[in-house]
């Protein structure tokens, strides 16, 4: 081995490490066997889902709406995937602890920097994801089903799911953040979000709790939405994400890894 | 170099990290590194060298004192000091899928470095560390020599002015090295080394500067020449050739001397260890004297152990043996 020529420092663009983080969290994620199987599962189970009410529906002449169809393939995938989506997003910073952690953090990358590559990289995955999925079944149903439902409706529809999934998933990456392993971290995040599954439930009817969100999903998708219902459900998501991100980073900007 | 107030590249003072109330991995400990330093940091296994290295690249918080670097104070998230150090830790490990122009390429980009600037840079690094012929292959096949190259690679990718490396041969064959330790030579011409290693012939070659770790407290910090000369020479072996008889001899009368704890002869080796208060030239003048008189041929005299070894393991065993004193004598120790 000999020794490299030594130059004089360079430059230095500053937000190259977060897109550098950002980029491989992304290429890691899409490569990820948590990944492959959510939109495997994801897929199958729509379309198993719509082939199964079709086949139902035509034998026994009742005409369904794809409001109702979409609105319950909706609330179906969500609940389904969360799991999957917990497991995908508890594990984004602590499975990286450890020596493959120091090669990254050792350098010229800070704290805050690392931990905002990481959310957003999750968020833009699973999110863009779930996005694409759920336009190509609103393509696919307005073909194959009965009309009745509103292009406008049905993309407020999709982001209404969007951001509260948004949710779980800045949750997850604060919780992978403060625990020391992943384990931990889908433990966590699980007791975390049925406590305030639960907690919202014991709410009044009009709070915007999620359950009540994906019971409404059918009305959204035939246009039928409350513009102030659902900004107050976006104004608590954006709140809970905004507060549990601020707690992620400041203890992960703090600890040890 | 360093264009800070103090001109140090690293500065500790009272430096203590305790892991969740249970564990002391560092106590008190007060150390300076000048440029071009090049500090070996000794010390058995949970010694607390790793520890003392994380928290000068600021992977650790210390749960008390400070460390420096470049005269500002090191944190989780001081990325301005990091960029002027390149570190390689104990096994290093690398992401899945990447080939060591994608790694070295994320590394530089970790360090904020343009393009222009960084893609120049890392294929002359891809030739110098000899892995041109492999650059587009997956890192996950290559051997511990190839990934030690690579990771002093991406260690050199932001042209460092301090580099940390952790046990930098650890794993290595003899050839790749003594190639580390050719490099580690040439580097120390420009940069500030702190080399963490078992392998305590590796420190005795490269280093100018040693510090010493036993249960976490510094126990010797100061130039090898230093660490050396407190080595006790009362160690030796020496190769006789004569009759058995005569051999036997000499060794009772050697034995009857008070400057000898033990005398031990094998086939026609004579081992020797010296009472701590012996003088030992007057005392191997004695045995000289009497080998002679039995006519017995001396055909080699060798100090047992190697020097920088014995003076380590002396230091730990010293300071293991100190037991409730130590607690007074930390500045004396620290001076």
């Amino acid at each position: 081995m000999e020794a490299p020529t030594p130059a004089k420092p360079i430059s230095i663009n500053r937000l190259l490490p977060y897109w550098a983080v950002f980029q491989a969290d992304v290429r890691q994620t899409l490569q990820s066997w948590v990944y492959r199987t959510w939109v495997l599962i994801s897929i199958l189970a729509a379309v198993g889902f719509l082939l199964y009410r079709l086949g139902v529906y035509k034998e026994a002449k009742i005409v369904q709406q794809a409001s109702s169809l979409m609105g319950e393939l909706l609330r179906w995938s969500v609940l389904g995937s969360v799991t999957l989506i917990i497991m995908l997003t508890a594990s984004s910073i602590s499975s990286d602890r450890g020596t493959l952690a120091d090669s990254v953090l050792c350098r010229g990358i800070s704290r805050y920097q690392y931990f905002f590559a990481k959310w957003h990289a999750r968020l833009v995955t699973v999110l863009g994801t779930f996005l694409l999925m759920g336009l190509a079944l609103l393509i696919g149903s307005f073909f194959l089903l009965e009309q009745d439902l509103s292009i406008p409706g049905s993309i407020v529809a999709l982001l209404t799911v969007a951001i509260m999934l948004g949710t779980v998933i800045t949750c997850g990456v604060t919780f992978s953040a403060i625990t020391n392993s992943t384990v931990m971290g889908i433990t966590v995040l699980w007791l975390f979000i049925y406590g305030l599954g639960f907690t919202l439930s014991l709410l009044p009817t009009d709070f915007p709790s999620p359950s009540q969100t994906l019971n409404r999903l059918p009305y959204m998708l035939q246009g039928k939405y409350d513009l102030r219902y659902l900004g107050q459900m976006a104004m608590w998501s954006a709140v809970i994400s905004f507060a549990m991100a601020l707690v992620g980073l400041g203890y992960f900007a703090q600890r040890d890894v | 170099m360093a264009e800070n107030a103090s001109g140090l590249v690293i500065e500790t003072f009272k430096l203590t990290k305790i892991y969740q109330n249970r564990q002391i991995a560092l106590n008190d400990l007060t150390l300076s590194i000048e440029p071009g330093c090049v500090l070996g940091l000794l010390g058995p296994n949970g010694a607390g060298k790793t520890t003392f290295l994380r928290l000068v690249l600021g992977l650790h918080r210390p749960t008390a004192g400070w460390v420096k670097v470049f005269g500002k104070t090191m944190t989780p998230n001081a990325a301005d000091l990091r960029r002027r150090v390149g570190y390689i830790p104990t096994n290093p490990q690398f992401p899945h899928g990447m080939t060591p122009i994608t790694y070295l390429d994320y590394m530089a980009r970790l360090f904020g470095l343009p393009a222009d600037v960084r893609k120049p840079r890392l294929a002359s690094l891809i030739r110098a560390v000899d892995l041109l012929g492999v650059s587009g292959e997956p890192i996950r096949g290559f051997s511990n020599g190839m990934t030690s190259r690579l990771a002093v690679a991406a260690s050199l990718i932001n042209e460092p002015d301090l580099l940390i490396w952790d046990e930098p041969t650890h794993g290595l064959d003899v050839e790749a090295r003594r190639s580390m330790l050719e490099l580690i030579k040439t580097l120390s011409r420009e940069k500030t080394l702190i080399v963490s290693s078992h392998n305590l012939s590796d420190i005795d070659e490269v280093c100018n500067h040693a510090a010493v770790l036993s249960r976490g407290q510094l126990i010797y910090n100061g130039t090898l020449q230093d660490l050396k000369g407190r080595m006790r020479r009362n160690h030796y072996e020496l190769e006789l050739e004569g009759e058995q008889k005569a051999i036997g001899k000499a060794t009772q009368a050697i034995k009857s001397s008070a400057d000898f704890k033990s005398v031990t002869v094998r086939q026609r080796r004579l081992e020797l260890r010296l009472a701590d208060e012996a003088n030992n030239a007057s005392a191997l003048a004695t045995v000289f004297m009497t080998l002679a008189d039995n006519k017995v041929t001396l055909v080699s005299v060798r100090s047992v152990g190697q020097q920088t070894e014995q003076a380590f393991l002396d230091l730990v065993e010293k300071e293991e043996s100190r037991g409730f004193a130590r607690a007074y004598q930390q500045t004396e120790e620290a001076a």
